[in-house]
């Protein structure tokens, strides 16, 4: 290549192609609103290959979860502890608040405090995504491309989350829980986080197998000051452990044929209060 | 109040009354069930429920004394706990003996937290600990 134009074609052309990357990004640019995922490239998998062994299925050390309500409990303010007082004594009385019982996602933080399912960790360019067992498959996506919070996200049951590399520790920050969502230490016992959450995790390994999320929740309608915790993970490498569908409503359903021959799902019926099995398996 | 006035007010009473024995089946605690007291029973499979969130057995228990066999409702932890602790969902089957060792639900009402299941036929033991899954793998 002697021409001097071709022999500067590839830089003329990469320095076109910057033009149309996406810019940096500000929380109140207009044009971040109009930012695009640019697609990802060989670099950017490789890049992968070289961050911490997260990626895989991970089950919830539930042992710890129960030290830790006697051990570390949320600091709750004073009208959050008078009815987290009586969700202990319902519970013990055998009558449990439903914390979680309807089909909406556990959402944050419970979903990292008090789940019993496991969850898949995965990597992609740009992003961590968390995939769970239960309540169909929650999932919580934290962008880790730089990006910053929206200005206003619309809320949603795990807020949204960004997330940065501190040597091998991803840190994320998540806003924009939904008011609704359940700070809970347990399925009977947990409060509604009333809005202005703001949770910071710090997701690290302990060690080979074990994987620790230490959280930081600022929730000042029901917290008298930050609450800090850690959850432990254990690692599953074992095929028997690969997530399957968690689907939350199947459960109240059997498995049916309807007068077409069709394969339906029925409700389940109860008889003196309890639930009546199928004849038809 | 007319008799068939009566009725429903009764039909609302029982259906009450489930919805506090009986939890939805969607996630919930397990404080329904009686956590001090594991009971055994033992009677033939009716149906097992493979599902999210929670499995389900029933079995026919013959009560002592005699009369109709009674159905029991056992309820477990999900598909995906289970698989992990050896189950499949053909471990339990329709016509199976067994042995079911439980919690109680704490209103006395004919079903409970299921603890493990012994297959009478082979002497297979399946439990629903989740303590499996505190170890790596």
């Amino acid at each position: 290549m002697k021409n001097p134009i071709l022999r500067a074609l590839p830089a003329i052309v990469a320095a076109a192609l910057a033009g149309f990357a996406p810019l940096p990004l500000g929380a109140a640019d207009v044009a971040a609103k109009d930012a695009i995922n640019a697609p990802p490239t060989l670099r950017d998998y490789q890049a992968l290959a070289k961050l911490p062994d997260f990626v895989g299925v991970w089950t919830p050390l539930i042992s710890d979860q129960v030290a830790q309500e006697r051990t570390n409990p949320p600091p709750w303010n004073a009208q959050a502890a008078k009815q987290i007082e009586h969700m202990y004594a319902e519970e013990k009385a055998g009558r449990p608040f439903p914390v979680i019982d309807h089909c909406f996602p556990t959402g944050m933080p419970s979903y990292m405090l008090i789940t019993h399912n496991a969850f898949e960790l995965l990597f992609t360019p740009g992003r961590v995504t968390l995939l769970g067992e239960g309540d169909g498959n929650r999932m919580r996506r934290i962008y880790t491309d730089g990006r910053p919070h929206p200005d206003d996200p619309d809320p949603s049951f795990h807020g949204h989350s960004i997330g940065h590399w501190e040597g091998q520790t991803l840190v994320v920050d998540t806003i924009a829980v939904l008011p609704q969502s359940y700070l809970a230490v347990n399925e009977a016992v947990g409060v509604p986080n009333n809005g202005d959450m703001h949770i910071v995790e710090r997701f690290h390994l302990l060690d080979p197998v074990t994987l620790a999320d230490d959280l930081e929740i600022t929730a000042n309608k029901l917290l008298s000051k930050p609450w800090k915790t850690t959850r432990k993970y254990v690692r599953q490498r074992s095929q028997k452990y690969d997530i399957v569908e968690g689907v939350c409503e199947q459960g109240s359903y059997t498995e049916a044929v309807d007068k077409d021959g069709n394969s339906v799902f029925a409700p389940i019926k109860f008889r003196n209060g309890v639930p009546v099995g199928s004849d038809s398996k | 109040m007319n008799s068939r006035m009566k009725q429903s007010l009764g039909a609302v009473i029982l259906a009450v009354a489930a919805a506090v024995s009986w939890p939805a089946y969607a996630h919930h605690s397990f404080a329904v069930y009686d956590r001090t007291k594991v009971l055994t029973l033992k009677g033939n499979v009716k149906s097992f429920q493979w599902t999210n969130p929670h499995c389900v057995i029933w079995v026919m228990v013959q009560p002592e004394g005699g009369g109709e066999p009674q159905e029991w409702s056992f309820e477990t932890t999900s598909p995906g706990v289970l698989t992990r602790g050896g189950w499949t969902r053909n471990s339990v089957k329709p016509g199976d003996r067994v042995s079911v060792e439980f919690s109680p639900l704490r209103d006395g009402s004919h079903g409970g937290g299921l603890n493990s299941v012994t297959l009478l036929d082979t002497g297979q033991k399946l439990s629903a600990s989740f303590a499996a899954s505190e170890k790596p793998s």
